[in-house]
């Protein structure tokens, strides 16, 4: 026997967030269950005793990638149980932050995590050594985004400027029309984005998703209007309890949303939103989307990758519109109230990748007593083990490795949280 | 966030070194936390004894080292430095 030291100097990846187990009896999918391993991170537990004004920043910390949606659901929950109201300039100050986290978030998973599937590459470093232009393309609109994020919310991840009732400071007038070429430019690069996801092979395929997103009455939706889906419903935004409920799956970590009642499952995210609101596209999107021959219900889950990039444009189009338009309110906020009785209150809002709700009560003095945030991959975590199940009943022949890449790319399609870990499944197969 | 999948990666390297190594018995684990990596020293000991419960590995001691260069290359990773093991190989 020999003791020795081996030198490793092996740098901890994020691989394996989720597995899959898939079970097959006489060439028949019986049962599929997509385990999600990340632990519970308990911010509904930690929320309580905060104070409501903490909201924004402490759940901002939940995702670096879309704070801004935390953020946002966040202070229209408590904005609407304590009966304010906000509007004007600090609204389309939200709006124009809310552009900036798509316009960073879209092109992250366009380029980075969904066109490497499609042109057969491991990840975006190795698709960069074919298609560089195409990687560059990504980080420069990207880049955009998370300037536009700093210029608004003082940092690029998690910033610090939102608060409940507004912004603890407003840009002025000059700061955003300085920022102005940088979104032309910006254009230009997101209207070749969609050329390019229109141009990629897509399976052929279409889902019967119920979608569920917010429909505003006027504009296609990041904060305000109604929450609906294709198979009808139609409530105001707070009463995402009445029509949806999380179960725990016993094989998973993360919970699963579901429709009340019947437990089937639904869609947010992009194919969702465009689904239910392409009447409200701004004319640059709109024109492009039927240039690209975008119909006007994509069900092809692959192609939320054309309709992602469709949103970009709407992003940077709005983004545009907003700061056209602006004057600096002052005021940068609204006072709330002082918090005198328990008062609940709940706000979706549209993250890139689909709702996210937030609700609170809070009790006399302004502390919350009770939290609920329900991420947009819960809502979709179900249906994602629908579309997989189809999947793999349609790929029985195929071997292991290779039917792990689809059910990895098909996961992928809606944006999940866990997919940006390269190899982020373990696929285990029984079959009978 | 993370924390559960970066070191259930390194077990599964540290598994697959000590597999190749004909290790019987891996005694010794040193691992390296970078400046602003999102992992400290306490937190990530709860996650390391988890991780690597029924392994190879369950049982060895850990040394962590924590830089405090923010401007190192890795300054945000963590990594597997090496293992001191028992096995019937000579020293490589």
């Amino acid at each position: 026997m020999t003791e020795r030291t081996i030198g490793i100097d092996y740098i901890a990846r994020v691989e394996g967030e989720g597995a899959l187990k898939v079970r097959i009896q006489n060439n028949h999918v019986e049962d599929v269950q997509l385990k999600i391993f990340e632990p519970p991170r308990f911010f509904e537990a930690f929320l309580r005793g905060r104070s409501y004004l903490e909201a924004p920043d402490i759940t901002a910390r939940i995702c670096g990638i879309c704070p801004v949606a935390y953020q946002m659901s966040s202070v229209h929950a408590m904005e609407r149980a304590l009966g304010m109201k906000v509007g004007g300039q600090i609204r389309e100050l939200r709006r124009l932050l809310y552009c900036g986290e798509w316009i960073e978030s879209h092109p992250l998973h366009i380029f980075l995590l969904h066109a490497p599937d499609f042109l057969g590459y491991p990840d975006a470093i190795h698709m960069a050594k074919d298609y560089p232009d195409a990687v560059k393309l990504g980080l420069a609109l990207k880049k955009v985004g998370n300037s536009l994020m700093t210029l608004l919310g003082g940092r690029e991840i998690h910033p610090i400027n939102v608060r409940v009732g507004g912004f603890y400071r407003a840009p002025t007038v000059n700061e955003l029309k300085a920022f102005r070429p940088q979104l032309v430019e910006a254009m230009k690069l997101a209207e070749t984005t969609v050329h390019f996801t229109a141009d990629l092979d897509f399976p052929n395929i279409e889902e019967d998703y119920e979608f569920v997103s917010l429909r505003h009455e006027r504009e296609y939706p990041l904060c305000d209007g109604d929450l609906v889906s294709s198979k009808g419903i139609k409530v105001p935004q707070d009463r995402w309890d009445d029509v949806f409920e999380e179960v725990q799956a016993p094989y998973a970590n993360a919970l699963q949303s579901v429709r009340k009642g019947g437990g089937t499952s639904y869609l947010v995210g992009p194919l969702a939103r465009y689904a239910l609101n392409r009447d409200h596209l701004s004319p640059r999107a709109d024109q492009l989307a039927r240039e690209v021959g975008l119909e006007n219900v994509v069900r092809n889950p692959y192609r939320s990758v054309v309709v992602r990039a469709v949103e970009t444009v709407y992003a940077i189009e709005e983004a545009l519109r907003i700061i056209d338009q602006y004057e600096r309110p002052d005021p940068s906020w609204v006072e709330p109230p002082p918090v005198t009785k328990s008062v609940t209150g709940g706000a979706v809002s549209e993250a890139p990748r689909g709702i996210l709700y937030h609700r609170y009560r809070i009790g006399p003095g302004g502390l919350i007593e009770d939290a609920k945030i329900v991420a947009p991959t819960s809502q979709n975590q179900k249906r994602i083990e629908d579309d997989v199940r189809h999947l793999v009943e349609r790929s029985l022949a195929l071997d292991d490795p290779a039917l792990t890449n689809a059910c990895e790319r098909a996961i992928r399609n809606h944006d999940p949280c866990i997919s940006c870990a390269t190899h982020f499944l373990k696929l285990d197969i029984e079959r009978r | 966030m993370h924390e559960e999948a970066m070191l259930a990666d390194l077990v599964r390297k540290a598994e697959a070194v000590a597999r190749r190594e004909g290790a019987k018995r891996v005694t010794r684990v040193r691992l390296w936390v970078g400046a602003r990596s999102h992992l400290a020293g306490p937190e990530l000991k709860d996650h390391w004894a988890y991780a690597v419960s029924g392994t190879v590995l369950a049982g060895a001691q850990v040394e962590i080292e924590t830089s405090s260069d923010p401007n190192d290359p890795n300054a945000e990773t963590v990594m597997l430095r090496s293992l001191d093991v028992d096995s019937a190989k000579g020293r490589s």
